[in-house]
């Protein structure tokens, strides 16, 4: 791997980051494990976030019963061997809604990261790099930063009906401007560098500068913000649920779960406590994965430091 | 704002030393707890957004504006019609003539008498949003003011139950209001806020979804009998009273127990208990008229259209779920309802309700959904989920319909829109909509002249637009009745006839709590929250 | 530069246009009738009817458009459906509450977060640092609500030290104004110091390893002074990036504690408002909010060039 200084400058003054290769080496030395044992972030988060994942998945067989069952003569009972987390205010068993919950919250989660990252990336090298697109394009951004998340998902809402794609789709239409930003910010730092200009200069063309030289420092503040976008999407869809605009309750997901036991939690606070212990620990998990890609992708940090 | 002398208060003067040279503040904590000590906070059922009675008629608009206009009669605990601004009233022997004599010495908030021309102008424009109001313009013949103290209200068929009409708790009340504001056009708001009642409503304080602030009005002369409901006299022993929006109970809980408020319209059921073991606080029944939860099924469209499906339904539902759904598990709060009408008041009636009572049928249920035709196309559910009480139901016709092997389609939407759509009569499939849920007051199911939800007259009914003609014919009759006798008879009949073709599903009767601290007294039980009566002791 | 500024601020105009029009085409469009929920249930449709031509919602698109834009042009946003007050006067009755939310919201955490972000890349790999992350990750992942209802709990309601809600204008005086924040602050301001002091890390270390660094240790420089002259002035545009960022978040966070603290903010204001489908009020807000964005990401984009002088525009 290349990793080459360039010559250090006088002290205060700052100087371009390294390159690394577009897809840096990632030591395999001494196999699967010993990458995972040099990087535990990434094996206890990643392994946290597959233990979801199966959970979601398996979820008919963990000793579950239909999350929409009422048993109202049942309800707000506390955990006990038949209710393992207790019930909720129509008696249905909180411990299925929590494992069938898990399915919806990964969903949104994934799903805004994902798309969100994607399209924010591409419009921020663009406006970054590409100066006479950059007003135009950040105007259009603080426009839509501007719209209320909540209102795009109760006029989705309205216009529907509340659903899982609705509340995703609210939630990434305000996330992208944002993921958009950051990039830009990035990219703006890097596009004064001489290498850019030696690149330019040597007649490489746009594409290929931001595509070699942008885009992989660009990925490292990313990957960290698209855990966070992650997070902030499972959390999003609570506040959305604490509001009524969120998933409706035939389909349960850790936010309205909890949403739906907040008034109660002084009295029951079971109802709330184990949607936010998953929830907690699905956010740790993610973000403990995206810190060891981090790490992992960016060697130099590695270094005992 | 009045703190408990404690601890919060020594950390509040320990602390706030340095900051008491910014604020200028010292002689503040004594004066303030005077002058909090009159002031009565209160927690109201929901936001007051708006504040003109007839044009906006919200449960919590009505309240409010019960402390700040009077009007001509007004129901007693019994629901009687009793004089209020009235002194006497006189009907013409052919009963075509209501002669109302006003009171002496009644003030408005800005120091204008009531006249005549006022209570004229009121009742106009209130009888044109009131369904009894309309039925009464629909047979008048002149509503005039005869001089200042004597309105005559010439009819050309008798209405008797004018008085009725008149003092009635439910939406809207016949507010007396001063003539130019009452010549507002009925659909428009009234721009300013001056009433004939104890209490001035102070609004340049007034911060809409979060604060309304009320003072006594020291120039209002209140009758000689005891107080009742909206009779009697309406002695104000508080001399300030603060509405304080609150949107989460839990917060609610919290500031009643610690002072912060004195009084809260309608505490959650399951937050009741820890309300009750506090030293500070008491908990009664707030309202004995209690509340009517509902849904209401299409007759245009099917699966509904078919009077077989729709009681189907009422076979295999359990009022039980419903109630314990909307109300926890305190049993003191619901009681099941096989009827339409108000328990506890005279209409109320069992006739017809067997197919709510008993052990539940699914299997009898099934069979008869099957000879309705039904075969599995989605049923749309407006369900609204900014609403509590609907919310819940929503959740227990989900579970009910998927029992009895219905195809839901669970619309999760806001009561905004649940107001639009189910006004909408285009199949469902295409806008329309099979089944919504809802509640209607106690105070307006008693006699089918409120109760809007049990008429059955097709294309004028309420939403689902049931056409049952049987159910029309004893509302006439019911009309017609002299004697209370005859109204039960007609009564019973209405009931039957609605749920054999079910008009609307009842998912039964329940009550709420209030919660007050120890040194409020005069907290009664009632449809709306009374104030006079009622004072806070520092 | 000065020239930038004016460019940008002119450029609001079209932005706010933009925003202004895809508000109101998606209220048009969203089905939820006002003019059903005043009438109330008892009303027939006729009057429903009647009710929504005095507001005048039944007429077409271009109209209330148009009337709307000129309204805004007279400086006027106008009245508010369900309260009949000009929508002005109901947002800066609600302006203060969540102003100053905020302003407390965004001291108390910038002055914890960035301090302990440095102090983590400072020590990373260390005790410090994963406590400091464990720290970050919790106040990320425990909804706002949650936080805020222990802190009511636990500081209101047993200990007794502070107000459950409410909200005391600045001009009752400072330590009553603040004591009604302080509480709802903290809750608001968990999530918004995890997510700075991440970021504040991530860029440190990113910082700390340049080669300048080393030459400055290398030069007998203190601790103190590379960290926070050298290392944080250029670890910073991404730092002043999230913090502008995250002022969205206050927003949508600030919902969620003005309903648990019960203040009188605009966070409540909008929902309230978007609930009941009053138009004109939702309008303004937007309005309102998209100014405000334009303004802080201005803000944001002319800090940057103060604390990293490659950035030029």
């Amino acid at each position: 791997m290349s990793a080459h200084s360039i010559t250090s400058a006088p002290p205060g003054v700052a100087v371009a980051p390294e390159m690394p290769d577009l897809l840096p080496a990632v030591k395999l030395r001494g196999g699967v494990l010993g990458f995972l044992r040099r990087h535990p972030t990434i094996a206890v988060g990643g392994a946290l976030v597959i233990a979801m994942m199966l959970m979601a998945l398996l979820a008919p067989y963990l000793g579950t019963v239909d999350p929409t069952a009422l048993a109202t003569a049942r309800r707000t009972r506390a955990p006990s061997a038949e209710n393992w987390f207790g019930t909720d205010m129509l008696g249905r068993d909180i411990y299925s809604r929590v494992v069938y919950g898990t399915r919806i919250s990964l969903t949104i989660g994934f799903s805004v990261a994902l798309i969100a990252s994607s399209i924010g990336l591409a419009i921020g090298l663009v406006s970054g790099f590409v100066r006479w697109a950059d007003g135009i394009i950040m105007r259009i951004m603080d426009g839509m930063m501007s719209i209320p998340p909540i209102l795009l998902a109760i006029a989705l809402m309205a216009l529907t009906h509340g659903s899982v794609g609705n509340v995703i789709t609210a939630i990434t239409l305000a996330e992208i401007p944002r993921v958009s930003r950051l990039v830009r910010s990035v990219v703006l730092s890097l596009r004064e560098q001489p290498y850019v200009d030696a690149a330019v200069a040597a007649g490489t063309r746009t594409p290929m500068i931001i595509l070699r030289h942008i885009l992989p420092n660009t990925l490292p503040p990313m990957t960290v913000q698209a855990t966070y976008i992650c997070a902030g999407a499972m959390i999003v869809e609570a506040i959305l649920s604490f509001i009524g605009a969120g998933t409706p309750p035939i389909i349960p997901s850790w936010g309205n779960i909890m949403a739906e036991g907040r008034a109660l939690w002084q009295v029951k606070p079971f109802i709330v406590f184990f949607p936010a212990v998953f929830l907690s620990v699905t956010v740790l998990a993610v973000n403990l994965l995206g810190d060891g890609l981090r790490d992992a992708l960016d060697p130099r940090l590695a270094k005992g430091l | 704002m009045y703190r408990n002398v404690n601890r919060r208060t020594a950390l509040k003067l320990a602390a706030g030393a340095g900051a008491l040279a910014m604020s200028g503040k010292l002689a503040a904590p004594a004066l303030a707890q005077g002058a909090a000590a009159r002031t009565l906070r209160f927690v109201p059922q929901a936001n007051l957004a708006n504040f003109d009675p007839i044009w906006g008629t919200q449960y919590v608009v009505r309240n409010a504006s019960a402390m700040v206009w009077d009007t001509l009669y007004g129901f007693d605990d019994k629901l009687v019609p009793q004089r209020q601004m009235a002194e006497s009233e006189e009907v013409s022997s052919d009963g075509l003539t209501w002669t109302f004599k006003l009171r002496t010495g009644l003030k408005f908030h800005d120091g204008e008498p009531v006249l005549a021309k006022d209570v004229a102008a009121s009742l106009d424009r209130w009888a044109a949003r009131d369904q009894m109001g309309l039925l009464i313009k629909g047979i008048q013949q002149e509503l005039v003011a005869v001089d200042d103290r004597t309105v005559k209200w010439v009819l050309k068929k008798p209405f008797p139950k004018m008085l009725l009409a008149l003092g009635k708790i439910s939406t809207p009340i016949a507010f007396i209001m001063p003539e130019r504001l009452a010549k507002t056009d009925p659909f428009k708001q009234i721009s300013e806020y001056v009433g004939s009642g104890p209490m001035r409503f102070v609004k340049n304080e007034w911060v809409p979804g979060a604060k309304a602030v009320f003072e006594k009005f020291p120039d209002y002369v209140p009758r000689q009998e005891p107080g009742s409901w909206l009779a009697g006299g309406k002695r104000m022993l508080a001399e300030r009273v603060e509405w304080v929006i609150m949107p989460d109970p839990a917060t609610a809980s919290a500031a009643l127990q610690n002072g912060e408020i004195d009084w809260w319209e309608n505490p959650i059921s399951d937050l009741v208990p820890v309300l009750s073991k506090n030293r500070n606080v008491l908990v009664d029944i707030a309202d004995p008229l209690g509340n009517i939860g509902a849904f209401r099924m299409n007759h245009l469209y099917p699966p509904f259209n078919d009077v077989r499906a729709r009681r189907a339904v009422l076979m295999a539902m359990s009022q039980e779920d419903y109630m314990r759904a909307i109300v926890g598990d305190d049993n003191a709060l619901w009681k099941p309802l096989p009827g339409f009408f108000t328990p506890g008041t005279p209409l109320y009636t069992e006739e017809g309700g067997d197919i709510l009572k008993g052990k539940r049928d699914f299997d009898g249920a099934k069979r008869l959904l099957a000879q309705s035709g039904y075969s599995g196309q989605p049923v749309t559910c407006l369900v609204a989920q900014d609403q509590p009480i609907t919310k819940a139901q929503g959740d227990v016709t989900a579970d009910l319909l998927k029992r009895l092997g219905m195809n839901v389609d669970f619309a999760a939407i806001d009561w905004g829109t649940v107001g639009q759509r189910r006004a909408m009569k285009t199949p469902p499939g295409q806008g329309g909509w099979q089944m919504f849920h809802t509640w209607h007051s106690g105070a307006d199911c008693i006699n089918p002249a409120v109760a809007i939800g049990v008429r059955a007259s097709g294309d004028k009914a309420w939403f689902g637009w049931p056409d049952v003609p049987a159910v029309e014919a004893q509302v006439e009759a019911w009309y017609a009745a002299k004697t209370l006798d005859e109204e039960k008879t007609a009564i019973g009949r209405l009931n039957k006839a609605a749920l054999d073709g079910v008009v609307y599903a009842p998912t039964g009767f329940f009550l709420s709590y209030q919660a007050w601290r120890k040194n409020v007294t005069g907290v009664v039980k009632g449809p709306l929250p009374f104030f006079w009566g009622v004072a806070k002791s520092a | 530069m000065l020239s930038y500024i004016v460019r940008r601020l002119l450029a609001t105009i079209p932005v706010m246009a933009v925003v202004a029009l895809f508000v109101f085409s998606l209220l048009y469009v969203a089905p939820g009738d006002p003019a059903a929920v005043i009438a109330g249930d008892q009303a027939s449709p006729e009057d429903v009817a009647r009710i929504r031509q005095s507001l005048g919602l039944d007429r077409p698109f271009l109209i209330r458009f148009g009337e709307w834009v000129w309204q805004i042009l007279h400086g006027d946003l106008g009245t508010s459906i369900f309260t009949n007050l000009p929508v002005t006067t109901m947002m800066v009755q609600r302006f203060e509450p969540t102003l100053s939310l905020m302003a407390i919201t965004l001291c108390l955490s910038v002055s914890i977060a960035v301090p302990i972000g440095v102090l983590a890349a400072w020590k990373v790999g260390t005790w410090i640092d994963r406590a400091v992350m464990a720290f970050a990750v919790l106040g990320f992942s425990v909804p706002v609500f949650v936080i805020g209802y222990l802190l009511a709990y636990v500081f209101a309601l047993e200990l007794e030290w502070l107000p459950v809600q409410g909200y005391t204008p600045l001009s009752e005086g400072v330590w009553p104004w603040l004591e009604n924040l302080i509480l709802p602050a903290i809750a608001l301001g968990c999530v918004y110091s995890a997510l700075i002091a991440r970021i504040t890390r991530a860029a440190m270390l990113e910082v700390l390893q340049q080669d300048y660094i080393r030459t400055a240790r290398a030069k007998g420089m203190g601790q103190t002074a590379i960290l926070f002259v050298h290392a944080l002035k250029n670890a910073s545009v991404p730092i002043v990036t999230v913090i502008g960022i995250g002022i969205a978040l206050l927003i949508g966070g600030a919902v969620v504690t003005e309903s648990v603290f019960a203040i009188p903010g605009l966070g409540r204001l909008t929902v309230d408002a978007i609930l009941r489908r009053d138009y004109p009020l939702i309008q303004g807000i937007v309005l309102l909010f998209s100014f405000v964005y334009v303004l802080v990401n201005l803000l944001i984009d002319l800090l940057y060039t103060l604390l990293d002088p490659r950035i030029r525009y």
